[in-house]
């Protein structure tokens, strides 16, 4: 396929997935619990809405505010064209292409921090915090898990990482632990159930929605769209890594895997949030300790297959 | 070599000039001149090195015990003149406009800037000539020079117990340095460094020895963790420009004589570098941890340098690991790392510095508890300081992604040996995402509870914009942040020739082709341009919505009489995160709480100890205190002191004739 229509392909998804995969999420939450449930494309006429409302803006921010939710959408965007989700390869693809992406979700996420402390409320600074010390307890699992991916092969470059072969149970194994650290920061990442609530209605327990209490009109649909792209993206990392398909014989086989995975991944997350509660805030240390130390059994299986460590 | 030496001489004579001339205008112009045409000098004399790599180099006779002096620009020379020497000149800029206020009380500022001269001065000794002596008297007319801008407030007691505690500190890096030096005076029977190389260059305990008593020496310089307790007190301590050229310029000496004895020893060991990336490894922790708690602001930027120089130090360890390996691209890759990241941070860390003193300029506190909402008030500041908190925290677009990409690029090429070695760089990166993460949420609890929100406190000074000779500085370092972090190319070329010259010292290197760093960092940096033009175009897209918006105040969930109290607070944004690590951070709690049912005004305050510190002066009081009752037991009698004397003297005599 060339390339060009693969980018166009993926900029498609990009501009969709968002609003599908949440909507499979929500369904996913509605079947569980015996609704008919909100439609599918919820999300979509959500976000037409918002953008048509005038936005309110308090006395007490500044450009910053106004700012911030284009920098969270620009670097959700940014990251949808590095990472692979039809093809083996996104339309961005270059060594050491993760760190750009785990950087740029920290510029968007800096931004919303500011913009939440620039409103100059309690609760949107406790947001702030919290995702500030989550964000930087879960930081080292996405770095661990790609350099586990990278330590037999040495592959430098999020295309070549996510093909990683499957060949020895020592392998298996890794990229189980791998699967499990990435799920744990999709849910940190995109604010899920057991991590954060995204429809909790106390400021008190929120994490991420209590940092975007003050933005209204445009101003949130960019930062609902940033979120649904952001989960959008994660399933796309973890569906291009379990992809069984052969790429190079069946690329078009390939991509309608990667599709339905995210879907599947979309309802294996709306399945989590329909069966668990919310952890305890105490508890979430753990939790994303748990993601680190996945990633790091995935690293010890590889140096192990590579021969180091006896 | 003749604009190097044209170059110290005006600086001296404007050092001269800057204690003589009646006035202060006169005395101000004098130091900004002469630091002008030195910059202008260096910076001219430099750049050919740089571009070419070949060294320019002089003899000079001098009198005993130096004897022949040999100055030698050579790459690693010119890449830290090419900044120092303008940097230095920069901050002298913002002296003057700092130190304006003291003026009027009538101060005397000659003196001050003199000593900025004598700070450039030192470096023309340090970078330039290769003789142990003149390097040590230049490294010590920095040490004394730093101490004496630190304690420019000295009516204080506070300030000067900082400073005394700097100077006391950096003499115990110099005690160290000076073991070394004769360590390798005894081996080669010459100062001059060129004679250090071949004992050096031989695998020994001795040599082994000596990198240890260096690496201690420069880390000392550094700040490197756990030699770092100085740095938090001095750099709350000095005025802003003091503190910004200490930690961005001035303490890069360290680097500077580390990187100058990689060179001679040429192929180290591979636990040079294991040793270099465990020390910085834990420096970057620590000083990342620090950062995270503190309230006062250049002390919080001071903490973050410590976090820095670690960062510099994992790129420079991960150098060293390559050239003991003979692996050029992976050297290549940790040098450049290393060099630039250096580069970088001298140049955002002066920007913080210059920020924060701005912030203290016009509200006379740098407690971010009692500030807040000083971006509508002052939002050049504001804006600048973003800039350079940004660049800090490591995202893109500006140049503090560029050299950690460039970093990252080395802990996981494939280049590193399979098994334990890549095992270990992969932990690493992994630990550089954290310190990473973390310096974020310090730089946006710094940022936002400084100059977003609102004021906290009604007695802190109605704030207005900085002046201007404050803000041009920032500007400049401020465009130099962006321009590194959009055109890596240029700072790619300003480190390249030292790298070349690092990793020209494994001679296997030659057949093996070395990457192409920019080809490599270019995507990265277009992308991240792409960012920046991509939030410009969406913000033109709604930029009528946004104009149309309605005025409101903050949502409150319903309670109608906010106050700026509740704003969070800097401690309460830090101290869940915190809280994880208290077993390195201790916090003390001093409070009486209200009890019972009509309970009495309460009071809680809380205060983040630097815990090396801490255990530092516990076991000084505990040895003082030994003494002592040391003292009370045994009988003060002279006989005593002389028989104790005499035994000294025998041992020292035994020991010399021992060394024979």
């Amino acid at each position: 396929m060339p390339s060009i229509v693969l980018a166009a392909a993926q900029v498609i998804v990009l501009l969709l997935g968002p609003i599908a995969l949440v909507g499979v999420i929500n369904r996913t939450k509605s079947v569980w619990v015996g609704r008919r449930g909100v439609p599918l494309l919820q999300l979509g006429y959500d976000l037409s809405r918002l953008l048509r409302k005038r936005p309110v803006y308090s006395g007490t921010t500044t450009a910053l505010f106004r700012v911030a939710p284009y920098v969270a959408l620009a670097t959700a965007l940014l990251t949808g064209l590095v990472v692979p989700l039809l093809a083996v390869r996104g339309p961005l693809s270059f060594p050491f292409d993760f760190v750009l992406v785990a950087y740029s979700w920290g510029l968007g996420r800096l931004f919303l921090m500011l913009g939440a402390l620039d409103t100059g409320s309690a609760f949107e600074g406790m947001g702030a915090s919290r995702e500030a010390k989550y964000s930087a307890l879960v930081e080292p699992a996405f770095f661990l898990a790609l350099g586990a991916l990278g330590a037999v092969t040495g592959s430098r470059s999020l295309a070549e990482l996510l093909q990683f072969p499957v060949r020895t149970p020592a392998d298996a194994f890794a990229i189980v632990a791998v699967v499990a650290a990435l799920l744990v920061l999709l849910q940190v990442e995109s604010a899920r159930i057991p991590v954060d609530d995204p429809a909790t209605h106390l400021e008190l327990t929120m994490i991420h929605e209590v940092m975007v209490l003050d933005h209204s009109g445009p101003d949130l649909a960019a930062i609902q769209y940033a979120a649904g792209l952001k989960l959008l993206v994660g399933a796309g990392l973890i569906a291009t890594l379990v992809n069984p398909v052969d790429a190079v014989s069946a690329p078009l086989l390939f991509g309608g895997t990667t599709l339905a995975l995210i879907l599947f991944i979309g309802i294996a997350v709306g399945t989590v949030e329909s069966l668990m509660a919310r952890f305890k805030l105490r508890a979430l240390p753990q939790y994303t300790l748990g993601a680190c130390v996945a990633a790091l059994l995935a690293l010890l299986a590889n140096a192990w297959n590579a021969g180091g460590v006896r | 070599m003749g604009p190097i030496v044209m170059a110290a001489v005006s600086l001296l004579t404007g050092a001269v000039l800057a204690i003589s001339l009646p006035g202060q205008r006169a005395r101000s112009w004098s130091a900004l001149v002469s630091q002008g045409v030195a910059t202008l000098l260096v910076v001219y004399a430099v750049i050919p090195v740089l571009a070419s790599g070949v060294a320019i180099e002089a003899t000079w006779d001098w009198p005993y015990p130096i004897e022949g002096v040999r100055g030698r620009i050579d790459a690693l020379s010119a890449f830290f003149l090419v900044w120092s020497v303008p940097m230095t000149f920069i901050g002298t800029v913002y002296a003057v406009g700092y130190l304006k206020p003291y003026l009027k009380h009538g101060r005397d500022a000659g003196w001050h800037l003199a000593l900025l001269n004598m700070t450039s001065f030192a470096f023309v000794g340090v970078y330039a000539m290769q003789h142990a002596l003149v390097f040590l008297l230049g490294w010590e007319i920095a040490a004394v020079a730093a101490w004496l801008l630190v304690i420019w407030d000295y009516p204080n007691q506070k300030i000067r117990f900082a400073g005394f505690n700097y100077l006391v500190s950096t003499h115990i890096g110099m005690f160290v340095l000076v073991a070394a030096f004769m360590i390798l005076h005894s081996q080669s029977g010459s100062f001059d460094f060129a004679a250090f190389a071949p004992f050096l260059r031989e695998p020994g305990q001795l040599r082994d020895v000596t990198f240890v008593l260096l690496v201690v020496a420069f880390g000392l310089k550094s700040a490197f963790f756990p030699f770092h307790t100085w740095l938090p007190r001095a750099h709350s301590a000095a005025p802003a420009h003091v503190s910004a050229l200490m930690s961005g310029v001035i303490h890069k000496a360290g680097l500077f004589a580390l990187l100058r004895f990689i060179l001679l020893i040429g192929t180290p060991e591979a636990w040079m570098g294991w040793f270099l990336v465990a020390g910085s490894v834990l420096s970057a922790v620590m000083g990342a941890l620090y950062t995270s708690t503190q309230r006062d602001l250049k002390r919080l930027l001071g903490y973050s340098s410590t976090e820095n120089v670690g960062i510099v130090g994992i790129g420079l360890g991960v150098g060293v690991l390559g050239l003991a390996w003979h692996e050029p691209v992976l050297a290549m890759l940790g040098f450049t790392g290393g060099a630039l990241h250096l580069l970088n941070h001298a140049l955002f860390k002066c920007l913080l510095f210059y920020g924060a003193g701005a912030v203290y300029h016009v509200a006379h506190t740098v407690d971010i508890e009692r500030l807040g909402g000083l971006a509508r008030r002052m939002p050049s500041t504001a804006a600048l300081f973003l800039i350079g908190g940004i660049a800090i925290a490591g995202l893109p677009p500006l140049n503090g992604f560029i050299s950690e990409f460039v970093l990252y690029a080395g802990l996981l090429d494939g280049a590193v040996p399979a098994g334990i070695p890549r095992l270990l760089l992969t932990g690493v990166a992994a630990v550089l995402a954290f310190v990473g993460a973390v310096s974020a949420l310090s730089i946006v609890r710094a940022f936002g509870v400084t100059f977003l929100g609102q004021r906290r406190d009604a007695k802190v000074h109605e704030a207005h914009e900085a002046p201007r000779l404050l803000l041009v500085p920032m500007t400049l370092h401020a465009t130099g942040v962006v321009l590194l972090g959009i055109w890596p190319a240029a700072g790619l070329w300003i480190v390249g020739a030292v790298v070349r010259q690092l990793v020209a010292t494994d001679v296997t290197a030659a057949a093996i082709p070395l990457p192409d760093v920019d080809a490599m960092v270019a995507p990265a940096a277009l992308a991240s341009l792409a960012l920046a033009a991509l939030v410009g175009v969406l913000l033109l897209l709604v930029r009528r919505a946004q104009h149309a918006g309605a005025a409101h105040v903050t949502w409150g969930c319903g309670y109608g009489a906010p106050s700026s109290r509740m704003q969070y607070s800097g401690t309460s944004f830090s101290l869940p995160f915190s809280a994880l690590f208290e077993g390195v951070m201790p916090r003390l709690r001093r409070q009486s709480l209200p009890t019972h049912y009509f309970p009495a005004d309460g009071h809680l305050s809380t205060h983040q100890v630097d815990a090396v510190e801490r255990r530092m002066f516990q076991i000084l009081g505990d040895g003082e205190q030994a003494v002592q009752q040391l003292r009370a037991k045994s009988p003060d009698v002279p006989r005593y002191a002389f028989g104790a004397g005499l035994v000294a003297v025998g041992l020292i005599v035994g020991l010399a004739m021992l060394a024979r």
